[in-house]
């Protein structure tokens, strides 16, 4: 069984140890500190999620279902990292900006993108390659080993 | 490195970044030569990325700042006395971002300075940790517009207060959509690009069995194809008379255009075929 408010305060602990382990990587010319902070929390939350996955598949669906749902309403506040992730996601075509958004904000998986928009799978996965490929270039980010394949 | 094997491992690299690998995947890249650094630039901007929906005012629980601070304690010290840190890693905290009171407490803490950095990411690892935890009915409830309950001002106060304000409202007129026995649908909408916050006012909407439907709310604005208008929360109508819905932008809404509210599945949908238009308003300013 998930223990979703436990689980996520042990996810954050988890985090700030990362980020004090990965701090000599930081790299300013790279990434702000915030961006930098982000990715290793995805990078945290995501190997937790996968490995929850599987502990799921051996707990009874009713008992999954019965988890409390925190509700909390949350104030958005704008960064300089959102305003570039919004003019990057704006240069994709709106089938990648879909898909990006759905997958990294939404948090959906590729074969629920799929399901939820009737796009084929192998669509889906394109458009997500192309997409974080593209917006990885408008961010400066791009490394010169792939930025042909950007453009294919 | 031959091209097929450089296309597997950017697939396997790219959905690493935007969702992670399943064991297989981890096994496959695993087995290919990384180079470069383009797992790293995925991440960072896949990251760039994550923080569109990034609610960056939350703090963090008292008591897990007591933990992380123990932790930090603990960690810092061991890493001191084996004589791992350097000098380039302790630097000050550059980020803006910053909600720990400025006390100093020794060495640690200008790590745990930087740490805190990561307020921004805590929201985000809250969120990502529920969104992909929990069964899909159950996401859209987590952007439900329920307010806070350390919130002393009712929604009706908050979008008072919003009007009172010096900074620039956009106003629309709610009026009916196409559902054709909602016809008496009124009231307005308000909305600050720079808060993205905004306010429905609503009257005549019928109340819903929350078991079979709900209200959802949408945004169209210039950065969004219209087929695929931001998401701004779900609501139900449990009484008779006006409303005021806190409206909960899942993504930057810029100078909207019209807002809408359709009637949808429990739980709300990613995107709305926008069949049941219960009330729909565009923006006068």
């Amino acid at each position: 069984m998930l223990h979703n408010s436990a689980d996520a305060e042990d996810a954050v602990q988890e985090i700030f140890l990362d980020i004090w382990k990965n701090a000599e990587r930081y790299d300013s010319s790279q990434s702000s500190e915030t961006t930098y902070v982000a990715m290793i929390a995805r990078r945290r939350l995501i190997d937790r999620i996968r490995f929850s996955q599987r502990r799921i598949s051996t707990d009874s669906l009713e008992d999954v279902l019965a988890e409390p749902i925190d509700h909390s309403d949350k104030n958005m506040q704008t960064s300089l990292e959102a305003a570039d992730a919004v003019k990057a996601l704006n240069t994709l075509r709106p089938e990648q900006r879909q898909v990006l958004q759905l997958s990294i904000v939404h948090g959906l998986s590729h074969q629920e993108i799929s399901d939820t928009t009737g796009m084929p799978l192998g669509t889906v996965k394109t458009h997500a390659r192309r997409g974080i490929l593209q917006a990885r270039e408008f961010l400066g980010l791009g490394s010169s080993q792939t930025t042909e394949e950007v453009h294919a | 490195m031959n091209d097929d094997v450089n296309e597997e491992m950017l697939d396997l690299l790219c959905k690493k970044a935007v969702y992670g690998l399943n064991e297989e995947e981890t096994m496959q890249l695993g087995r290919l030569e990384v180079v470069g650094d383009d797992l790293r630039t995925l991440e960072l901007t896949a990251a760039v990325i994550g923080m569109i929906n990034l609610k960056t005012d939350e703090a963090l629980p008292l008591h897990l700042q007591e933990k992380i601070t123990v932790a930090a304690d603990g960690y810092f010290a061991s890493q001191t006395k084996s004589g791992r840190i350097s000098e380039a890693a302790v630097k000050e905290p550059t980020s803006e971002i910053s909600f720990v009171p400025a006390k100093t407490r020794g060495f640690s803490w200008n790590w745990l300075g930087w740490a805190f950095a990561a307020a921004a990411c805590v929201a985000l690892a809250i969120n990502i940790w529920l969104t992909r935890t929990q069964p899909d009915s159950t996401i859209a409830d987590n952007r439900s517009p329920t307010p806070k309950q350390e919130e002393i001002l009712t929604p009706s106060q908050q979008r008072q207060r919003l009007l009172e304000s010096p900074i620039q409202v956009l106003t629309a007129q709610l009026g009916k959509g196409n559902v054709k026995e909602i016809d008496n649908v009124s009231g307005d909408v308000v909305w600050s690009d720079v808060r993205q916050a905004g306010y429905v006012r609503v009257q005549g909407l019928p109340k819903n069995d929350a078991n079979k439907e709900t209200y959802q709310l949408w945004i169209f604005d210039e950065s969004q194809d219209p087929k695929t208008p931001i998401d701004g929360g779900t609501f139900n109508i449990e009484g008779d008379g006006e409303v005021v819905i806190p409206i909960d932008a899942h993504l930057k809404a810029v100078n909207p255009t019209a807002f809408a509210v359709t009637i949808e599945k429990p739980g709300g949908v990613v995107v709305s075929k926008q069949a049941k238009v219960a009330a729909l308003a565009k923006s006068e300013t």
